[in-house]
């Protein structure tokens, strides 16, 4: 990548941005799993938010570590965390046999030991030599297993394993168990995989240059969340009620299109012009 | 042996399938601009060439595509569990898969365009109007061609992988063979077809990339133009080749030696084209390059 990359100085700290994202995806993942826990699945569009406010976060993230000059590197930084979100969110689901309300929070913890892990081996055994390395790197693995938790409840309404694996399909009065039909049997972790990993990187990365603002890439990546919302809402019908994916979609649109609408307008008011069917003016010409 | 002759049937059809996506997945990429060639026109201003060349700066065309594949695969596969008929349920799946590449595309664009502003790049409503379909038009064939035959080898074809899962090999395999094989026609040939014939690209010429038309300024619509002469098929050629061959030994060796007649048919191609490109490697070095002067 030819372009310097500079973030922005301006705006929020990023401290303050990973505590809001932090608290935003927590405190949504708790209330759709007492959803869950109390037999109700419409509360999964919760899910869905959680996903929105760890990618505020982990968009924070990556731009901090990319200020660093990895131009090229900011996809693979979204296709990490995912990767390292996947292992941290499994085991987080088995604790489930504990209590269903381990899950969010061992899947954060989880997460960050994996990262501190792949960070110490990336900056020291590897030598990257990057000051926030370590540190980015377990916060991206918690930013993707957030995300991913998130996705995964919107899509089943549930968190834990036995669910997350298993689908029960009622067949002339009796219950049959199809694991080849579940979440994790038919593949569908892998959409949610590809859609956390290319909404996390795809902020930073599609507003990068020197007149990048935060609170434009915010707003992209609030629409990134919200767009990977709507894909998870549509694949739920084949999982949870129609009432519950109904209500997921709808939740889904309006954000997105309300977070789509916005970042239009700032990026009209970033921009050097805003032409329409017009040519540009050449100097040397 | 109905089962074989059912298996070449299926393999010479996502062959087939596979060689139009691989044609329309480079001509998208062009025309969006995407890939590795996108760091020029992302350049350009910053050197002074003002341009109304579309910038899809979604990431690199794999991962892109592995999306918007697998997004395509997992939403087929949902309908398909409400009872909906395959084709329909594809369908429905691509539309969904190409809604999200074009607010991809749109968003990637004003993104990097607002943020050259101190260059004085300005965005262009109308470049975004109407590049924007043309890649969303060209992404459908190519997720719709790449969803069937995953499907094809899902289902006639028994393969072990569900649905959501091939899509994310055979997305990463469309990509991977889009961007290797027709990018280097885009950047090297079409940036820089303005500049002397041979002359490489040299430093100097960095960001100077084809900006104008015969008449007026170019819109990045004409790279498709350009490129789906040569750039295109030759993609589609690749993929349509690497599908074809993938499916055909496993087809006829997959009981012979206990499966490991497949592995051992896998290496004997591999090795057939490692000799075969650098013969033709060293074919067109022979006749093409490098530049001398004419005497």
């Amino acid at each position: 990548m030819s372009v310097k990359v500079e973030a922005s100085h301006d705006g929020i700290p990023h401290e303050k941005v990973m505590a809001m994202g932090l608290v935003l995806a927590l405190v949504s993942l708790y209330i759709a799993v007492a959803g869950s826990y109390a037999g109700y699945d419409y509360l999964a569009f919760f899910g869905g938010i959680a996903a929105v406010g760890a990618l505020i976060w982990g968009n924070s993230t990556i731009k901090r570590l990319c200020s660093y000059g990895i131009g090229t590197g900011v996809p693979s930084a979204g296709m990490l965390a995912f990767g390292s979100g996947v292992i941290a969110m499994l085991f987080a689901a088995k604790l489930a046999v504990i209590s269903p309300f381990l899950v969010p929070i061992a899947g954060l913890i989880i997460a960050l030991i994996v990262g501190l892990i792949l960070g110490w081996i990336s900056n020291s055994v590897l030598n990257m030599k990057i000051p926030v390395m370590t540190r980015s790197i377990a916060e991206l693995a918690a930013v993707g297993s957030l995300a991913l938790m998130g996705l995964t409840i919107v899509a089943t309404g549930h968190i834990t394993f036995t669910q997350i694996t298993s689908f029960t399909l009622d067949i002339l009065g009796i219950t049959v168990n199809m694991y080849d039909a579940s979440y994790i049997g038919a593949g569908i972790i892998a959409v949610s995989f590809m859609l956390g990993a290319i909404a996390l990187q795809h902020p930073f990365n599609a507003c990068l240059g020197p007149g990048e603002k935060q609170d434009r890439t915010n707003m992209l990546t609030i629409e990134c969340g919200f767009l990977s919302m709507i894909v998870m809402a549509v694949i739920s019908f084949a999982f949870v009620s129609m009432v519950a994916a109904w209500i997921s979609l709808i939740i889904a649109l309006i954000g997105w299109y309300w977070s789509y609408k916005k970042y239009f307008a700032l990026s009209k008011r970033d921009a050097a012009a805003w032409l329409n069917a017009k040519p540009f003016s050449d100097a040397e010409e | 042996m109905q089962e074989i002759i059912i298996g070449i049937g299926v393999t010479a059809l996502a062959g087939a399938l596979a060689a139009v996506a691989g044609a329309a997945e480079d001509t998208e990429s062009n025309i969006g601009s995407q890939g590795d060639p996108n760091s020029q026109v992302q350049l350009a201003p910053q050197m002074g060439y003002t341009h109304r060349i579309y910038n899809k700066a979604v990431s690199g065309e794999p991962p892109a595509y592995t999306l918007w594949v697998t997004l395509a695969c997992g939403i087929a596969w949902a309908f398909m569990m409400l009872h909906v008929n395959a084709v329909l349920a594809i369908i429905f799946g691509t539309v969904l898969a190409t809604f999200v590449q074009g607010i991809y595309a749109t968003t990637a664009y004003l993104g990097r365009t607002a943020s050259l502003s101190k260059f004085g790049q300005p965005v262009f409503i109308d470049v975004l109007k109407s590049v924007t379909t043309v890649t969303m038009g060209h992404a459908f064939v190519a997720i719709f061609t790449t969803v069937t035959a995953c499907y094809l080898m899902a289902t006639v074809l028994n393969h072990p992988f569900s649905l959501p899962l091939l899509g994310i090999v055979w997305g990463l395999a469309l990509g991977a063979a889009g961007s290797a094989t027709g990018n280097p026609y885009y950047g090297k040939e079409r940036q820089y077809q303005n500049q002397k014939f041979g002359a490489g690209v040299p430093i100097s010429a960095s960001g100077n990339i084809v900006r104008y038309a015969e008449a007026g300024q170019r819109s990045s619509i004409d790279n498709g133009f350009f490129t789906a002469k040569l750039g295109g098929p030759a993609s589609g050629l690749c993929f349509g080749l690497i599908v074809f061959f993938e499916l055909w030994r496993t087809v006829l060796f997959e009981h012979t030696w206990n499966g490991w007649g497949a592995v051992v048919v896998g290496v004997v191609i591999i090795l057939l084209f490692a000799i075969l490109d650098r013969y033709v490697e060293k074919w067109a070095r022979k006749n093409y390059g490098p530049y001398t002067a004419e005497a």
